[in-house]
This record gives C-alpha cells, sequence and structure tokens, in this order.
C-alpha cells in the first residue's frame, strides 16, 4: 500500500515536471493579447500569416475590449484591444499606455423577427427608443414609418446588449448619444452602459447567440458576426438621409469624412456630417493599446506596422468587412507615427 | 408528538388512510424518478449532440483560425485543464491529507470541532467569490505570492481550484481516517513504534483508498469548475501550452464560451467538450464511490 | 477484525523498539506540517474575507449601506452609482424560488431511498442522483440555454401564464427564452442532490426502534413519516435545505448563462434578471473604472456574508442536532 502510494505520487510528480520540461523548451517569440470580440477575427486570420513573417507566434483572446484594457494595465498582456478609446480614467491607470487605431469596420444593428423582410430601414432615434425600452413593439408606428409596405408582425421587441465591458456598445452608445439628447443624458456613452430594457450577453459571438435564438430581438454586433451567423440587420439612416447598410464602401466614406487626428489618436467617426452623404453612421476605428515601455518593443513595432500595412490587405480585412486602414491617409499617418514611440525596458 | 397518538386513533377510516399512504408512497417515488429523468435527459442531451463532432481531430487539433469555419478541436483545453486540475491537486492534497492527519491524530476534540467548521464555511463559499479572491491576491497586485508575477496563469487558476478542492479532500479523508481501527493505532504504539511512523506506515496505508476516493471526488469537481478560472486564467491563445505559469484554456469556460455563440459548429464543439467533460467527471466519480465501498469492506466495517 | 490487523500488521524487527532521537525530531516534524496545513486552511478563509472586505472598502466609503437598498447600476452616472438591490432581490428570488421547488422532491426522494426502496434499489438510485450533483454547473447551463430553456418557454410558461397569469410573478408578456423562471428550474437540478442525499442520511439515521413501534400501533407507512421519522429530524431536514440554498446563492455561471442578465428585474418570473453572482461574472473583467471594481468586489462582500450566514447556520443546527441525536439515544 505504502508502495503504491508513492508511485503514485511519484508518477503525479513525473508528469508535472515533464509538462514544465516541454514549456520551458518553447523558445520562439510569443506575443500575447487579450480584448475586444469585434477585432476578434481579423486577429485570428492574422496570427497565422504573421508566425510565417516572423515567427512569432500571437495569442490573441477575446475576453472584450473592457476587459483587454484591464489586462494590458495591468501588464497581464502584450498588448490591448479596444473598440473604445482609453477614458480618462484608463488612461490615467495606464499613464504609458499608448493607442493606435488599426482597423476599421462597423456595428450592424442586428435583428431577428421571423417573416420580416431582409430590409429594414431604421433611424438613430428609432434605434434609441427602441433601446430605451419606449419602442417595444415591431408593428409601432415609428418603425411602420420607416418601412412602408412592409408586413412587420405584433412582436414585442427584445433588446440585446453586451453585458461584458464592450467597446461594440461603446461605438454603438456613441451613436445614440450623438443622434438623442434623451440617451446622451440618461444613459451616455460607455462600454458598459447601463440599458434600460432587454438582455444582455457575453462577446460579440454571444450577442449574436442571442439575437439568433430570441424572436423579436434586435441587437448590435460588428458585421462579421451578423454575415457569418447570417442574421439579418438594418439600414440605418445618416445625417444625409440615406438608408445604408454597413459596407466596405459605406464605412470608407464615414472614415474620410473627418481630416483631423488628435495627439491621443481618439476618433470617433459615427454620426458624420451630411457631406459624407455615402457613411454609414456607425462606424468605428478599433485601437490596439500598448505600454510604451513594453519588453516585447521591437516585436510589438514590427507586428503592428505589418497589421497597418499588409494586414489590410482584402485576403484578412475586405472578407470580415473591415476596411482599409489606408482609407483616412492621415489616420495611418498618425498610427505609424505613434508606433515609434514603443520603446524597450 | 406521540408516536403512536394518530394509529390508536385509527379504525373507521383505515380505506382512505391507505388511500393516502399509496398517494405519498407513489409521490416519493415519483420524485426520485424525476431526479433520475432529469439527469437521464441532461447526459442524453448531451451525448446525443456532442458524440457527432468527437474525432480524432478534435482531440488533438487547437480551434480553427478561420473565422467563417473550419473544424476546430479543443487539444488547448484538454491541456490546460489537465494543467489546472494537477496544480490543484497537488496543492490541496498534501495541504488537505496533513489538515486531516492534525485534527484525527494530534488535535483536542474542540480544536478539531473548530478546523472542521472553518473547512465548511470554505466549502459553502461562492466559486466566483474564490476567484476574485485569487485575482486580487495572484493576479492583481504586484505581489508575486506565488512566484509567477502578476499576471493570469495555469497555476493561479490553479489555485483557484485548490482552494475548492481543499476543504472536499480535507473533510473526507477526515472521514476515512475516523474509520480506521484505533486499536491499530494502539497495536503500533504497543510496539514501540512512534508516532509519525504510526501515521506513515499505518494510519495513511490503511486508509489509502479512501483519500483516493476523496481526492478523485474533489477532481472531479474541480475540473468542472468554470467561475474561479473566469479572472485567474481566461486569456489564454489558441493553442497546446504545456507550460504552468502560462494562462491556458480550460475546458469549462470553452464550453462556457462556445455556448452563448450563435455558430451551430460552436455549439456542436460546445457539446462535445461537455460530453467528454461529463463523461470524465461522471466515471472519475463512479470509480471513486467503487473504490470507497471496496476500501471500507476492507476494513470491514460499515458506515 | 483480528485478522485484518494482521493484514497491515508490521513487520516484525525492522522499526526500533525504543524511542530515539530521530522520532522525537519525526513526531514534532510531522506535528508541525500538519498543524501548518490545518492553519493554512482556516488562513485562506481569513484572507478571503480580508481580501474581498479591503477590495470593497473604496465602494463601501462611497455607497455605504445604501448599497443595498438602491437599485442604480450605471458607470456613467456621477462617476459611477452603483446600488445592489435589484441584483439582491435577483439572487433571493431565483434561490428562494429553487428552494420552494427542491425541498419537498428532496425530501421526497429521501425518503423514498431511507423507507421505501429495498436494499438493492437503494443504493443505485443514490449514487444516480448523486450523479446529478457531479454534472458542472456549465453543463447544466448549455442544457438549460438550449433544451430547457425553450421547453419553458414554448410548454411551460404559457400554461402556468394561462392558469396563474392573474398572479403577477407568473403575469407580464412571456417574450423571451432567457427567464428567472428557467434560472429557477437549473437551481432546483443543482440543489435537488445536495438537499436529498443530506435527508436520505437524517433518515437513515432515526431508530428503527421508533420506526417499528409505530408501525406496530398500526400506523401506516406515511403516517410513521409523519408523526416518526420527518419531526425526529426536523432540524437536519431544514439545515438540509439551508444548505442547497447555499449553493443556489452562489452559482454564477449556469445562472448568467439562462437568466438573460438585466436588471432592473421584471416583476414576472417570465422576463430577464440577475443575480449578484452572475454580474460578478459579466462585469468584473472588464470593469472600466476603480470605482466599479471596488462596487463589484462590494457586490461579492455582500454575497460573502450571505453565504457565510447561511451556511454558517446551517452548519449550527447540524451540529446541534446530531449532538442531540447522539446524545439522546
Amino acid at each position: 500500500m505504502t508502495k503504491r502510494f508513492s508511485i503514485l505520487i511519484a508518477a503525479v510528480a513525473a508528469v508535472l515536471l515533464a509538462a514544465t520540461a516541454a514549456g520551458a523548451k518553447s523558445t520562439d517569440t510569443t506575443i500575447t493579447g487579450a480584448g475586444s470580440t469585434f477585432v476578434q477575427p481579423l486577429v485570428a486570420a492574422w496570427t497565422p500569416a504573421i508566425g510565417k513573417a516572423f515567427g512569432y507566434s500571437v495569442q490573441y483572446s477575446g475576453v472584450g475590449s473592457g476587459a483587454g484594457i484591464a489586462a494590458i494595465t495591468a501588464n497581464q498582456v502584450d498588448f490591448g484591444a479596444s473598440d473604445a478609446p482609453l477614458n480618462t480614467a484608463q488612461q490615467s491607470a495606464c499613464p504609458d499606455c499608448i493607442q493606435i487605431p488599426w482597423a476599421l469596420s462597423a456595428t450592424a444593428v442586428a435583428y431577428n423577427v421571423p417573416g420580416a423582410p431582409a430590409h429594414i430601414n431604421l433611424d438613430g432615434t428609432t434605434i434609441s427608443k427602441i433601446f430605451l425600452g419606449t419602442i417595444s413593439n415591431w408593428n409601432d408606428p415609428a418603425i411602420s414609418a420607416l418601412n412602408k409596405g412592409a408586413n412587420l408582425p405584433d412582436l414585442k421587441i427584445t433588446p440585446v446588449f453586451r453585458s461584458d465591458g464592450s467597446g461594440t456598445s461603446y461605438n454603438f452608445t456613441d451613436y445614440l448619444s450623438s443622434v438623442n439628447a434623451t440617451w446622451k443624458t440618461k444613459i451616455g456613452t460607455s462600454t458598459q452602459p447601463a440599458f434600460p430594457a432587454g438582455q444582455g450577453a457575453k462577446g460579440s459571438s454571444g450577442v449574436a447567440g442571442l439575437i439568433s435564438r430570441t424572436n423579436g430581438s434586435i441587437g448590435y454586433v460588428d458585421v462579421a458576426y451578423a454575415i457569418k451567423n447570417h442574421i439579418k440587420f438594418a439600414a440605418v439612416r445618416n445625417k444625409a438621409g440615406k438608408f445604408l447598410f454597413p459596407s466596405l464602401r459605406r464605412i470608407e466614406a464615414a472614415a474620410t469624412a473627418y481630416t483631423t487626428v488628435p495627439a491621443n489618436n481618439e476618433l470617433h467617426i459615427v454620426n458624420p456630417p451630411k457631406s459624407a452623404a455615402l457613411a454609414y453612421p456607425i462606424s468605428t476605428y478599433t485601437y490596439i493599446i500598448v505600454h510604451k515601455k513594453s519588453a516585447h518593443a521591437p516585436e510589438l513595432r514590427k507586428m503592428i506596422f505589418w497589421a497597418l500595412t499588409q494586414g489590410q490587405g482584402s485576403q484578412f480585412a475586405a472578407k470580415l468587412t473591415f476596411a482599409k486602414l489606408s482609407t483616412n491617409k492621415k489616420v495611418l499617418v498618425a498610427a505609424e507615427k505613434t508606433l515609434k514611440q514603443i520603446q524597450g525596458v | 408528538m406521540e408516536p403512536g397518538a394518530i394509529s390508536l386513533r385509527a379504525s373507521g377510516r383505515g380505506r382512505r388512510r391507505l388511500l393516502v399512504n399509496r398517494v405519498a408512497e407513489g409521490t416519493a417515488v415519483l420524485a426520485a424518478v424525476l431526479a433520475i429523468v432529469v439527469l437521464a435527459i441532461v447526459i442524453w442531451s448531451v451525448g446525443s449532440r456532442g458524440i457527432g463532432a468527437i474525432n480524432l481531430d478534435f482531440f488533438v487539433k487547437g480551434p480553427s483560425s478561420d473565422f467563417f469555419g473550419g473544424d476546430g478541436g479543443i487539444a488547448p483545453a484538454l491541456v490546460g485543464s489537465l494543467l489546472l486540475v494537477g496544480v490543484a491537486t497537488l496543492i490541496a492534497l498534501p495541504t488537505g491529507v496533513l489538515t486531516a492527519i492534525f485534527v484525527s491524530e494530534f488535535a483536542s476534540v474542540s480544536i478539531g470541532r473548530q478546523i472542521r467548521l472553518w473547512l465548511d464555511v470554505l466549502n459553502g463559499f461562492p466559486s466566483i467569490v474564490i476567484g476574485i479572491f485569487v485575482f486580487t491576491l495572484a493576479v492583481k497586485t504586484k505581489v508575486p505570492v506565488l512566484g509567477i508575477g502578476h499576471h493570469q496563469s495555469a497555476v493561479a487558476g490553479g489555485f483557484a481550484l485548490a482552494v475548492i478542492m481543499l476543504p472536499l479532500v480535507a473533510r473526507s479523508t477526515m472521514e476515512v481516517l475516523r474509520l480506521v481501527p484505533n486499536h491499530l493505532r494502539e497495536a503500533s504504539y504497543a510496539l514501540g513504534v512512534s508516532k509519525w511512523q504510526t501515521v506513515l506506515r499505518v494510519v495513511l496505508p490503511t486508509s489509502f483508498g479512501g483519500i483516493l476516493t476523496g481526492t478523485t471526488l474533489a477532481v472531479a469537481r474541480a475540473a468542472g469548475e468554470t467561475a474561479p478560472l473566469l479572472f485567474t486564467c481566461a486569456i489564454a491563445g489558441q493553442i497546446v501550452d504545456w507550460n504552468p505559469t502560462h494562462s491556458v484554456q480550460s475546458i469549462p469556460l470553452t464550453i462556457y464560451l462556445d455556448s452563448e455563440s450563435a455558430d451551430p459548429a460552436l455549439h456542436q464543439q460546445a457539446w462535445a467538450a461537455a460530453f467528454v467533460l461529463i463523461l470524465f467527471v461522471l466515471v472519475t466519480s463512479l470509480t471513486a464511490r467503487l473504490l470507497l465501498e471496496r476500501s471500507r469492506k476492507k476494513l470491514g466495517l460499515q458506515r | 477484525m483480528l485478522a485484518r490487523v494482521e493484514a497491515v500488521s508490521i513487520p516484525a524487527g525492522t522499526l526500533p523498539r525504543t524511542r530515539k532521537v530521530g522520532d522525537r525530531i519525526g513526531d514534532g516534524l510531522l506535528y508541525g506540517l500538519t498543524a501548518l496545513a490545518a492553519i493554512l486552511g482556516v488562513l485562506v478563509v481569513l484572507a478571503i474575507i480580508w481580501r474581498v472586505a479591503d477590495g470593497a472598502w473604496p465602494a463601501i466609503k462611497i455607497f455605504k449601506l445604501g448599497f443595498l437598498w438602491h437599485n442604480v447600476w450605471n458607470v456613467n452616472l456621477n462617476g459611477g452609482t452603483f446600488g445592489a438591490r435589484d441584483l439582491i432581490i435577483g439572487t433571493v428570488v431565483t434561490s428562494f424560488g429553487a428552494m420552494l421547488l427542491s425541498a419537498p422532491i428532496s425530501i421526497a426522494i429521501g425518503l423514498f431511498l431511507s423507507e421505501l426502496a429495498s436494499p438493492a434499489v437503494r443504493a443505485p438510485i443514490g449514487t444516480l442522483i448523486d450523479m446529478l450533483a457531479a454534472v458542472p454547473s456549465v453543463v447544466i447551463g448549455l442544457w438549460g440555454i438550449y433544451v430547457l430553456a425553450p421547453f419553458d418557454a414554448n410548454h411551460v410558461a404559457p400554461g402556468i401564464h394561462a392558469v396563474l397569469g392573474w398572479i403577477p410573478i407568473f403575469g407580464g408578456d412571456p417574450h423571451t427564452e432567457s427567464t428567472v423562471f428557467t434560472a429557477i428550474i437549473v437551481l432546483t437540478i443543482m440543489t435537488i442532490p445536495i438537499t436529498s442525499s443530506i435527508c436520505r442520511e437524517l433518515f437513515i439515521g432515526v431508530p428503527s426502534e421508533l420506526e417499528e413501534g409505530s408501525i406496530g400501533l398500526g400506523a401506516t407507512r406515511w403516517e410513521m413519516v409523519k408523526t416518526v421519522v420527518v419531526p425526529s429530524v426536523r432540524g437536519g431536514v431544514v439545515a438540509a435545505i439551508i444548505l442547497g440554498l447555499g449553493r443556489a446563492l452562489g452559482e454564477a455561471i449556469a445562472v448568467t448563462q439562462v437568466i438573460g442578465n438585466f436588471i432592473p428585474m421584471e416583476r414576472s418570473l417570465f422576463g430577464s434578471g440577475d443575480t449578484m453572482a452572475s454580474r460578478l461574472a459579466n462585469q468584473y473583467q472588464g470593469a472600466s473604472t476603480d470605482r466599479q471594481i471596488a462596487a463589484l468586489i462590494y457586490l461579492a462582500l455582500v454575497l460573502l456574508v450571505i453565504t457565510f450566514v447561511t451556511n454558517f447556520a446551517a452548519q449550527r443546527i447540524v451540529k446541534r442536532f446530531e449532538f442531540q441525536r447522539t446524545g439522546g439515544a
């Protein structure tokens, strides 16, 4: 019996030792990142290519933008990814954090209404009222007015939102705040807004899942997730009065409507001015966030430069409805300039 | 109430009393059947939906990097769970067994009762709070408590799981140590054997089966825990990683994340992972129970 | 029994017969090591309480006890305004709802296993029900999303709503699969094995002379259960239910998967809601300000205190009850 006991313990110890040894042997550079689920499909597509180009193993974990910022602030990863820019509190919690825009896409307003047409028009006011809970049925006159001839059912609307800290929530509420003053004062722009109606789900994929399981639901999720999961999404009216679907050209139109890039790279391209007649109004840049002083500085510089240039290639980005960052040259220039601030420890 | 009060009065209502008795008995049977039916439905749902996705690739491949499809596997999660549970066992098993030895061999009755109470309290703590505890202790603060710096890792996650396992291992070991007949210890002392030799050569070997059982049950519990890993070992890459100082994937978290998605392929992966997990948990718990029976019989004792 | 002793006896001559220095060191070492381990267990409990209280302190300073009865949870409002009322209500409603369902079922199962089932049936069925406890909560949650929730929404909820819709908690406008009701069922399933196995042990422990006496006096089995078995272990049954409740209070994953993660909670059980543990699972990792983190840890502290009190009470009842029983028998 004693023998059996010691053999067992020895075996467990041996397995663990072997495991540790095997882990320690790996010598290639691993770059860890965490954050946005919005950009996750793009990073996943980049990973093999970056491995091929530089021999780096990029390990990205889609835990949500909020968690990504927390992780880079606490130095748990080499980079964070967020669709929301750092807020004042976050910037002061991580004074040497810099944000670099590295991808450009849009948030779709996705819905699941049995029998509804593939083309539904919505405007900002209506969307905000739906998420405020003041419009709560698909046959509401406000919705019918935007969809003449469409036969929308008598069905309760279930708004679906992100339950975790999310840059997509930020982008969406940024848009709603710009179109509806009530929204701005009552809810505001946030990665974790206090939604007054609906249901929450975790991650972009959770929102897509909940929408597809819930009749009468409407939610916001990046375009790629909606397309992948065959969820319909609405055409949203922009300032010029046009109802537009999120597509590469519409996103590019939103990006080119702005000519300045602030020093901290914080870009807001929601609800662009009338002059951008073909712009989709809920477009957004998404950021990579790194420490200026990083143990992996050279690797990060190479990897991010690759992402800003080759990574924007259509075999990666366009397939997932990400527009090229070079759409707005100023943003690309600013991003490349910021990149130089990353220094070794 | 006096036990015999009713039965003595009962005479004319015999038929009704029998009927009530029948109904009550029927309800009890029904309740037991209900619980077993629920178990059967759960296992059937998981099995029938998961088994289709189980093949070799499922066990040896990582998640697919192609967003729009491509079959992926759960190899990183399997390895990660193995690491996590390994670390947890390595911490909880010795601590738990030593605690139990202290209580059964050294401590006074009142101190033993105290320690048992604390362990029960620990066992009652919500696992998500234990996750937050380990996060604030080992991940967030810059105190390298576990010698691994301040980031998520299999060690941190394993430590959280160990906190959950500790009371289970300690309590079950206490139970078996209590079953070791005192005359064994006395016989050993009578032979002039010291206490530590007696514990190591008589008490522990005798209760080996019971300790193994308790540990196995605790391992089964830890393997399925999700909440403690959310903040301690969730930021993980997509590849097989054997390094316990890295954050790793795990089966419960994989199920949790896949479960909410809209992608049928991910659903199936979740069901398949759940099937693997449930199989592991049920087989280990069943084996543990059989072992327990055997070791009890061996000791010639019935509870 | 004596034969067994020989089976594990010490080979003669291999052990010293006198107490040597080595033995004294060995004894001391073993004592030290085991005592250290025991203290470690206690320390972990204290450390958990300390870390959680410490992390919650900034939020306690800001929100004081009002945290418990204010219902706004808004990161943006005045730099972050947090109140736990609806989350506490959600936790209480789901766990007490689960307890209401699981208590009678668990007691019935306990009675079946202890009084009705023949020994040949008892062991396998008992084991099967214990197996239900071994199913991980994330698996129950997965099953909850795709099997239980649609079943509830399509078959159970409309039925209950049609008959009992005039009661507000069954009223409202059932429109979704993610409901408080489904969370209650999930928690019921998770607590039944805990409560029923303790009940079974309790009922088996009732002295058979009492039971036989009652039957001998002409009582039916039900009357025997009602008048002898249950009353003699009433305290223990209460404790068993509370222990199940403790599990339900702290469950995060399975609940968050099915409940809809929304506050303010709707009045109807067929609407969405949220609980303390579920909110922690959702927001802790991605909290955007220090105040929110502190508020979430405050939430964890509230949860900790509630589970601590319930479990402690249950343990005390069980202990007292065991003492009475062994003392009285």
